[in-house]
């Protein structure tokens, strides 16, 4: 029996154009100018217990619209969704004691306060048991290594820091669902690591189901088998890692530097050329020929510096969304 | 654990918190004591003045006495207490409901496990507003010193409960006004709104008597019934238990209950038509 | 000309929001209806029967309050101060301090632009609510009278700038102005006329009050065109507000010259 079913799910948002003040409020209650916009339009979705689930999509894709339509923050226009058995939107009690969302660069503990006051506060907003409480803060406290942290404000802590407080909150109920929405976004490399290895972990120890948007590609690898690509409202691919980058990771980006601004100008023989300003060019050629292309280049002209990489993410998912419509017409 | 009791323990976290958080910007906390006070004593200043010119706020006649110097501090007494209690309780908080509503800070309220409404209104307790209550309750007592006059148990009981049901009716009307910045954005208006309407309840609801004033007194008796807030309670405490102020208490607790309800439904509705912010 | 241009731009800004400002403007008045109604309670509960009081009687403070918004509508300088303070504390005037711009002559266009729009506008709403009222006036004042009102009220616009702008620059030397800024709105509020004529004051406080430039921001005015101050004392007040004037311009002048040396050698 799965843990979340989603069918047919849509949101859509009238954007009125708002204007300040009481008088173009009251005009504005009888007439007003909107456009119309789908978020999230149907999506159809099964995740079974214990998963973890990646949704990746370019920003404004409806990563994000889904995740509240699932914790309840949003009611969708049509279509239904039932995670653990309720239904989200109705915001029942019972419900959200079950589950957590925890939101990047977003703050929800008392800014002035110590970390340990909030927590505090959640356990008798949760009615968690004194002691299973005080056994769980501590056992996240010192996994996530911010113990000596607890007493601090939380104003004065950095950026991971204060993340690794907020997965604590989340997790002091022992939720059986956890949303994370762009866990680590704004954190550098250390804290994101941190981050993706603590998460892995207790994903393996606790058999929690995981729902996580990021746009990083790094996070998706670190975490999950199971990747869903949502591109405008819309789920355009629900699969494993590995068949994304199989299907789209088959090209690369070689970046150039030319070394005494010699350009050269036949480049485009080599591949796909994605931008040339002297003295950085960008070519987009087949995995495969990767060797050969680098091969012919270094010895045919003066390279200063040269670099091989994977298309941007935004790129491969649009190519995947391309693709797909392709497909469908 | 019982709901009311976990809720309760909730509501202490809340208090615990916001005096540690008081505590840690002491100076700021001294600083909003002083000046919420600063506020009360020039308006005390402004009456002392006009009881130097005059003996009494209204026509002082058999069927219908006027307010005299202290019946008059008292009743003023009264409406400081009362906002003591909503500047400490609900102001911050239901203020800060706009921000949420705006920012989509809302999100996070909405998922734990609570009631909204509870949780939003009561995060933050003011203890610095409470000076303001205190000094309320000794100028109260102050007033009855002078009138020489020590009022019944009943009547305190009754005070007290209709105190409540004031700041009931102002905390209402404050809640559903910043509940519709879900519809219609922000809106400065709206709080100078909330402003000049309880400005007309700070006086004896005697003053506005003549053709003009009959009607604004009926209607902000029953319509917006902030009238009685202040003047109920006052009413009840300076003026003996008088058969004929019996049906306007009555329809204050009716009308206290009507706003809780009213401002209840207007909140979830808000609630349910809450849009977040876009990510 | 380049401040004739950026009052032309802050004016069309404004005048995006017309609306808000007639039915805010209709709404400022709505404390008066509360002033209308206990004043005359207080004068109905004189044992004695109704006399005036300090001078005034019942019609002349309806009068008087209604005057001190149009005192006031001149010489408010709502968030002035800090705003200034805001932009010294968060580095925001460095802006100003980059650009070919007089800092405190761009922010005087831009309240001037404010108080025009708002004039143009709130005019309407302003005299409905005079000509409604009108009978609680003895009628128009001699044109003496009438030119000093105007002075007085031009004057207590750039009084009201300049002393507020003074507060503000006090946030090159202090952190935190609000609480200041906050005591300050308190006891202006209280002497400068707004709650009550000045006159009303026992023995020898409305003297002492005098004094200090916070009457010309909403007494002075009011009791002028209600011919409450006339002849030598009339002469005085207003030499006086001219003096208060040019002492704040000054001030505001020297604080921002001395703040923004101050504010540089901390590399802001």
């Amino acid at each position: 029996m799965p843990i979340v079913e989603i069918a047919k799910l849509s949101k859509s948002y009238r954007v009125f154009q708002k204007k300040e003040g009481l008088g173009a409020s009251i005009r504005g209650l009888f007439h007003r100018d909107f456009k119309t916009i789908e978020a999230v339009r149907g999506i159809d979705l099964t995740v079974e217990s214990g998963e973890f689930v990646a949704f990746l999509g370019p920003n404004g894709a409806g990563k994000t619209t889904t995740l509240k339509l699932l914790t309840g923050v949003l009611t969708p226009t049509s279509g239904a969704a039932s995670v653990m058995g309720y239904v989200p939107w109705k915001r029942e009690n019972a419900y959200r004691r079950r589950f957590a969302l925890v939101m990047g660069q977003k703050n929800q503990l008392w800014w002035d306060l110590p970390a340990a006051e909030s927590f505090r506060l959640h356990q008798h907003i949760y009615r968690i048991e004194p002691q299973q409480f005080q056994k769980t803060r501590d056992g996240l406290a010192e996994v996530l290594d911010v113990q000596h942290l607890l007493g601090r404000p939380v104003r004065e802590l950095s950026l991971g820091e204060r993340m690794k407080m907020e997965l604590i909150a989340a997790l002091l109920h022992r939720p059986e669902v956890l949303f994370l929405d762009e866990p680590t976004i704004g954190l550098d490399v250390v804290a994101q690591h941190n981050i993706q290895t603590f998460l892995k972990q207790y994903q393996q120890e606790r058999k929690v189901t995981i729902l996580l948007t990021s746009h990083y590609m790094k996070d998706v690898m670190a975490l999950c088998r199971r990747v869903v690509i949502i591109a405008q409202g819309r789920i355009i691919y629900d699969g494993s890692l590995e068949g994304i980058l199989d299907q789209f990771g088959g090209q690369k980006v070689i970046s150039l530097l030319v070394a005494d601004g010699k350009m050269p100008d036949d480049l485009s023989r080599y591949g796909e050329l994605l931008l040339i300003e002297p003295p950085r060019a960008k070519l987009r050629i087949e995995r495969s020929k990767v060797t050969e292309v680098l091969s012919a280049i270094l010895s045919r002209y003066a390279i200063e510096d040269i670099s091989v990489e994977d298309p941007p993410l935004e790129e491969i998912i649009a190519k995947v969304f391309k693709d797909n419509k392709e497909e469908g017409e | 654990m019982g709901l009311t009791a976990a809720y309760f323990r909730v509501f202490l976290t809340f208090a615990r918190n916001s005096l540690v958080r008081d505590m840690t910007f002491r100076g700021n906390f001294i600083i909003d004591s002083i000046t919420s006070m600063a506020w009360m004593l020039l308006n005390l200043i402004f009456y002392l003045l006009i009881f130097h010119y005059t003996d009494f706020i209204g026509a002082n006649t058999a069927e219908n006495p006027g307010w005299g110097r202290y019946e008059f501090f008292a009743f003023f007494a009264t409406s400081l207490v009362i906002n003591a209690l909503l500047q400490a309780f609900f102001m911050t908080n239901v203020d800060e409901l706009t921000d949420l509503i705006r920012t989509g800070g809302l999100d996070f309220i909405l998922l734990k496990p609570i009631d909204t409404q509870f949780l939003i209104s009561l995060r933050r307790v003011e203890w610095s507003s409470l000076s303001n209550l205190a000094l309320g309750l000794v100028l109260l007592g102050y007033s009855f010193v002078h009138l020489a006059y020590i009022p019944e148990v009943v009547q305190v009981v009754l005070y007290v409960l209709y105190v409540i049901c004031g700041v009931a009716i102002y905390y209402s009307l404050m809640i559903a006004l910043a509940s519709s910045t879900v519809w219609m954005g922000r809106n400065q208006t709206l709080y100078d709104f909330w402003f000049y309407i309880t400005t007309f309840s700070r006086y004896p609801m005697e003053i506005y008597t003549g053709p003009w004033g009959q009607p604004l007194r009926s209607f902000f008796t029953f319509i917006i019934p902030v009238l009685v807030v202040v003047n109920v309670p006052a009413r009840m405490l300076v003026r003996l238990l008088e058969k004929q102020n019996w049906p306007l208490a009555g329809f204050t607790i009716l009308a206290a209950a009507a706003s809780v309800a009213a401002s209840r439904w207007v909140f979830q509705l808000a609630l349910a038509n809450y849009r977040s912010a876009s990510s | 000309m380049l401040y004739f241009t950026i009052l032309r731009i802050s004016i069309a800004e404004r005048l995006a929001y017309r609306v808000d400002f007639a039915l805010g403007t209709l709404m400022r008045f709505l404390p008066i209806v509360t002033q209308i109604f206990l004043w005359d309670a207080i004068f109905r509960g004189m044992t004695s029967g109704p006399g005036p009081i300090a001078g005034y009687n019942y019609h002349d403070l309806i009068a008087y309050y209604l005057l001190t918004m149009v005192s006031r509508a001149f010489s408010s300088m709502p968030g002035l101060a800090s705003s200034i303070a805001r932009d010294i504390r968060d580095g925001t005037i460095k802006k100003y301090l980059l650009q070919p711009v007089d800092m405190l002559s761009f922010v005087l266009m831009s309240r001037l632009a404010h108080k025009l729009v708002y004039y143009g506008v709130a005019t309407g709403p302003f005299a409905l609510v005079f000509w409604i009222c009108r009978g609680y006036f003895s009628g128009w004042p001699d044109a003496w009278t009438m030119l000093a009102f105007i002075a007085s009220l031009l004057m207590s616009f750039l009084l009201g700038f300049f002393l507020e702008a003074t507060l503000g620059m006090i946030g090159f030397w202090f952190l935190e102005v609000s609480s200041l800024l906050f005591v300050y709105m308190l006891v202006s509020f209280f002497f400068s006329g707004q709650m009550f004529p000045l006159d009303m004051m026992p023995s020898y406080w409305p003297t002492v009050l005098k004094l200090i430039p916070l009457q010309y921001m909403a007494y002075f005015p009011a009791a002028v065109f209600l011919q409450k101050v006339t002849g030598p004392q009339l002469a005085w007040g207003l030499a006086a507000e001219a003096f208060w004037v040019v002492f704040f311009y000054l001030s505001a002048r020297t604080m921002f010259h001395y703040g923004v040396r101050r504010y540089s050698a901390y590399g802001g």
